[in-house]
């Protein structure tokens, strides 16, 4: 374990998933603690201080959203939440209860790798949230100059709303972002339940990114994701 | 207070509306035949036509009198209609010539008439009624005995029964009636002279109908009817003027309804007390406890319901009592009540319930409705099972056979002796068939005993005071007891008749708690019915609300498409239909409903016509009644039996295939993860890695593979149990040697010791060897999975009785106690706290599944020592 190294903490009760997550991790570059309870995890939380969490929500005692809302009171360290597929809900709620991204079991590690590396670069780079320039693959966007414009192409035409809606997805960039985080941070927390103006605004929004439509995700039954 | 305004009475405005447009009806209303009815229409129907109506005689009867044939005049006269009817022409009243000559008036004699078989309307009623429909005024005429409601007092008091009748509703509905009075002495004379018959007939109608009584009777209900018409004609009036008058007279009428012959008579005369008082009318029967039975009172109280009384059964000891507080309660004013036959110490005390309410119920006003004199209590003979003449048969016998044993103990016992063995012969007499025939028999033994013993003996004269003392104690005593002990002797059997009947209900809902499938129920119903009624029987369930059969007794019987009709009017309105019934009566078949609070549960079908059977008596009608009752709750459980099992069936498979799919989610992911996971993580960074972790991570892989197949192993074979689909190869099979085998194999895949214990010489059940081997290898691992590396795990084999067990105990953490009833579920994972869930749930289910296949069960103890340890026991069939 050498110094220097990020250090991730991984929570699952399942000896196998250990088994391999350890070596493949430290092959990439992470320190690994492992867990294997609830409260276990939310011990070495508070006295290893990881960089980023990897939690598995079925553990056998203490609910999963339980440990994620616990784990928020005291650090701020990104966490990746592992589900299960078809359990759309469970991901909501954990992503509103604080939780940054999810990963579907049986995962692909390239994939889980990806996802550590997006939750932990918003971490490190806490400032970049406010950053004047932002750049998400052909598309670019000055928040001062309040200017959008994909690669090459005119400026593209935005109303207040779609504009709030792009920069937010952009600063989130290659993270999820549940329907109610999105509804809050631009309809404000009235409007919260409000998915059908969110629905009209994405599609709005894709048509004028034109070609670059593809970078606003679905993420069926959990929100959108702004990626290359 | 303000009053708000009087408004017109709806009903009464809609039967006016309703009279708007039909032909006016005139009745010519006549106490008897010869009064002038006829002659009166006539004349009447002259009298307007001179003032230019247009009036015909559609049909008239002068039935020669030549003053009527008279009048008829100019009048003309519709043609009419032949009808040949079993060789003979008759000749009806023309209804379509009428319809199509439209009058202004018609005149159609005779409205009680009954029209000869093939004619449009059974009764010339009818004709009148669709006469009327066309706008066609008619006049007609008729008798009063011919009004149905009044066929039966009429009966009474003629003693001759009127076969052709008029509702009561067509003279009701007539806009005017004309009552033509003579009084008797008049029509007498007129009789006398032959002006109403032809002398040969009025000889003889003379001495029959025509007596002078019977005149006046009729000419006074004649009258009676036509004040109460009146009465409704001014108070019609005033209602649909709204004119508010002191009718709503505070008189209620209650007809107490018995257990004798003339409930129904009462129940009709209540109807028309009601009637002339514009009163409601109420009907009660109070069932007596510990009383004897009777008649039964459902078909007084179910004419009651049809002539719109509010009807009431209570059960009391105390009749007068009850029968006076239910009055006064609901407000009575008028009792009507029946004489009934009060037994002879009831008559003598007064006890009878009229001489009751006579004493008590001084606040009513008693209405007594005469007993018919040709009712006869016929239940003693039906009871004992001896014939009607059997008594006639007695009483010369025993008076003969009693005059033998007298003879021979003449001069052994004294004088007043004898009379006592006659005495006996009496009181055997009334015992065995009833006060009647034991009169007879008192009256032939005083005779006998007169003529052989009495001084001077061998005559039937009587030599002093003393013998003609002696002689009318005799006969007072004998006929005293005749009375008494025939009363006694038939309450005695009809008490048996009734605890027979009792016996019998016992016995039926014995059986009905007996079977145990619904078919087996419905069955026992139809042979129950089948034997109860003496005829072919069938129950009937709704299916999509169609009565289909479910059961017949003989298995034959099946009704026919137009009973099937009946039956399923009875299926959609609840009530009796079919034959004897008031819906499709021609039916062969009845069926009765089988009600429970829920609604119509089933139909007992009856075939009553189109097959040899007797009567069915009212005995047997009650008795069937309590067998539908009977059936009905029983059903009825069934079907709650059959839903219950058939929801928790239901609950059982969705809680499996949910189980199932929570437990493939998390089972086949996690093992999917490991492995792939370990692949990529080789594939992507396999040379940073050092070599031990290579190994290990291809060796979870491995492990994992072999998880993930076992797992779904496991999967199949639960589905195929659940599923009924594990047929066991039945073999003797060596249980010590199983046992040894499942041991050695299931060591070698673990550090526990495993010992065991097994018995000599024990029995070689006929099992499936192979199943026998996968649960115990199961309830190995099991033990090893839930015990401490090292700790011992002992397997025992051992005879108990008729059954071979099977235990494997481990030294492990145990089974919490409220869990130990749950462990054999599907997908059941015992919870520990804070320990983890391990495997996936299915290994004991199977276990449980397999042993069950093989006629075995299998229990769970735990702690088995020191609140530690697990102990499960596999029992198989020896």
């Amino acid at each position: 374990m050498s110094a220097g190294r990020t250090r991730l903490l991984v929570v699952d009760d399942e000896p196998q998933i250990h088994r391999f997550l350890g070596p493949a991790l430290d092959a990439a570059g992470y320190d690994t603690i492992r867990a294997e309870t609830g409260e276990e995890a939310l011990r070495l939380a508070a006295t290893r201080q990881p960089s980023l969490v990897l939690l598995d929500l079925g553990l056998p005692d203490i609910d999963g959203q339980v440990v994620i809302q616990r784990l928020r009171q005291f650090i701020k360290a990104p966490i990746v939440v592992v589900s299960a597929r078809g359990q759309e809900e469970e991901k909501v709620a954990a992503l509103d209860a604080g939780a940054d991204d999810y990963v579907e079991k049986p995962f692909a590690l390239a994939e889980l790798l990806a996802r550590i590396r997006v939750a932990l670069r918003r971490a490190t780079n806490e400032r970049a949230e406010e950053a004047v320039e932002l750049h998400v693959g052909p598309l670019s966007i000055n928040v001062d100059q309040r200017i959008a414009r994909i690669e090459g192409d005119e400026p593209l035409h935005l109303t207040p709303r779609e504009w709030a809606l792009l920069v937010t997805l952009a600063r989130a960039r290659g993270r999820v972002m549940t329907q109610q985080q999105l509804l809050t941070a631009v309809w404000g927390p009235a409007h919260a339940d409000e998915a059908q103006y969110l629905r009209v605004y994405v599609g709005h929004l894709r048509q004028k990114l034109g070609r670059a439509a593809g970078l606003l995700k679905t993420e069926p039954g959990v929100g959108y994701r702004f990626s290359e | 207070m303000h009053e708000p305004p009087q408004r017109p009475d709806p009903d009464t405005l809609l039967a006016i509306a309703q009279r708007e447009g039909r032909g006016r009806l005139k009745v010519f209303l006549g106490a008897a035949p010869g009064v002038g009815k006829t002659y009166e229409m006539l004349s009447e129907a002259r009298r307007i036509r001179e003032s230019g109506a247009d009036v015909v005689a559609g049909l008239v009867e002068t039935h020669g009198r030549q003053d009527t044939a008279a009048q008829l005049g100019t009048l003309e006269v519709l043609p009419r209609r032949q009808i040949a009817y079993r060789g003979q022409m008759l000749d009806e009243f023309d209804l379509d010539a009428a319809l199509e000559r439209r009058p202004q008036v018609l005149i159609v004699d005779e409205l009680a008439h009954t029209n000869a078989p093939g004619s449009r309307h059974p009764k010339r009623w009818q004709d009148v009624e669709e006469l009327r429909d066309a706008g066609i005024e008619v006049w007609t005429a008729m008798n009063v005995q011919h009004l149905e409601s009044l066929s039966e007092d009429v009966a009474r008091i003629t003693g001759i029964r009127v076969q052709e009748t008029v509702p009561d509703h067509v003279l009701a509905g007539a806009d005017s009636v004309e009552l033509i009075d003579i009084p008797p002495t008049e029509l007498l004379e007129r009789m006398r002279q032959g002006k109403v018959y032809r002398p040969e007939q009025a000889a003889r109608a003379l001495k029959g109908f025509f007596r002078e009584g019977n005149l006046a009777a009729l000419r006074q209900i004649a009258l009676r009817r036509t004040a109460e018409r009146v009465d409704a004609d001014v108070t019609g009036y005033m209602r649909a003027k709204a004119i508010s008058g002191p009718w709503p007279s505070t008189d209620r009428v209650l007809a107490l309804v018995g257990r004798d012959a003339t409930a129904e008579d009462v129940v009709r005369q209540a109807r028309r007390i009601a009637d002339a008082l514009h009163a409601p009318m109420m009907a009660l029967h109070v069932e007596m406890m510990g009383a004897p039975g009777g008649l039964s009172p459902s078909p007084a109280l179910r004419l009651a319901e049809q002539l719109g009384a509010e009807v009431e059964t209570t059960a009391a000891r105390d009749l007068p009592m009850a029968v006076l507080n239910h009055a006064r309660s609901h407000n009575a004013t008028h009792l009507v009540i029946g004489r009934g036959q009060p037994g002879f110490w009831r008559r003598l005390l007064g006890r009878t319930l009229t001489a009751a309410l006579i004493r008590q119920a001084s606040g009513f006003t008693l209405h007594l409705v005469p007993a018919p004199s040709t009712v006869t209590p016929r239940i003693r003979q039906e009871a004992m099972g001896l014939p009607h003449w059997a008594g006639w048969v007695a009483v010369p016998s025993l008076v003969a056979l009693t005059s033998g044993l007298s003879l021979l103990a003449d001069g052994l016992v004294p004088e007043g002796g004898i009379g006592m063995i006659y005495l006996a012969a009496v009181v055997a007499l009334a015992a065995l068939f009833g006060p009647v025939v034991a009169a007879a028999g008192a009256l032939l033994a005083f005779l006998v005993w007169d003529f052989l013993f009495l001084m001077p003996r061998f005559t039937f004269a009587m030599s002093g005071i003393q013998e003609v003392m002696g002689g009318a104690i005799f006969f007072a005593v004998a006929l005293l007891l005749a009375g008494t002990t025939g009363g006694l002797g038939r309450s005695v059997s009809m008490a048996r008749a009734r605890l027979f009947g009792m016996r019998r209900l016992v016995e039926l809902s014995r059986k009905l708690g007996a079977a145990t499938s619904k078919g087996d129920l419905l069955t026992t119903v139809a042979q129950e019915a089948a034997t109860l009624a003496g005829r072919p029987a069938c129950v009937l369930l709704p299916l999509d609300d169609e009565p289909v059969v479910r059961a017949a007794r003989p298995v034959e019987a099946e009704p026919d498409a137009a009973s099937m009709a009946a039956a399923r009017w009875a299926l959609s309105r609840g009530t009796r239909a079919g034959f004897a019934t008031d819906a499709l009566p021609s039916a062969e078949w009845q069926f009765r409903p089988m009600r429970t609070a829920n609604g119509v549960v089933g139909l007992l079908g009856l075939q009553m016509a189109g097959v040899q059977t007797g009567e069915l008596d009212a005995e047997r009608d009650r008795a069937l009644d309590a067998l539908i009752d009977q059936a009905a709750i029983a059903l009825e459980r069934a079907h709650l039996m059959e839903e219950q099992a058939r929801s928790a069936a239901r609950a059982e498979t969705e809680a499996l295939r949910s189980a199932l799919l929570a437990s493939i989610g998390h089972d086949l992911r996690t093992p999917l993860t490991s492995i792939r996971g370990a692949l990529e993580t080789l594939r992507m960074s396999g040379q940073q890695l050092s070599e031990p972790v290579r190994q290990d991570l291809l060796t979870t892989a491995e492990e994992e593979t072999i998880r993930l197949a076992r797992y779904l192993g496991n999967v199949i074979d639960i589905v195929r149990l659940e599923s009924g689909q594990v047929e066991p190869r039945r073999e003797p099979v060596d249980i010590g040697d199983a046992v040894r085998t499942a041991a050695e194999r299931a060591g070698r895949r673990t550090d526990r010791n495993i010992d065991c214990d097994i018995e000599k010489r024990l029995p070689t059940p006929r099992i499936d060897a192979a199943l026998l081997e996968q649960v115990l290898a199961n309830l190995l691992d099991n033990a090893a999975k839930f015990s401490e590396p090292g700790t011992k795990i002992l397997v025992q084999a051992r005879r108990l009785g008729a059954e071979v067990l099977i235990a494997v105990e481990d030294h492990g953490i145990g089974v919490p106690p409220d869990q130990l009833t749950q462990i054999f579920d599907p997908f059941f994972r015992v919870r520990r706290g804070d320990a983890a869930p391990a495997g996936s749930g299915l290994g004991l289910a199977i276990c449980r599944g397999l042993v069950h296949a093989m006629g075995g069960r299998i229990t769970a103890e735990s702690p088995v020592r020191e609140g530690h340890g697990t102990r499960m026991t596999v029992h198989l069939p020896a």
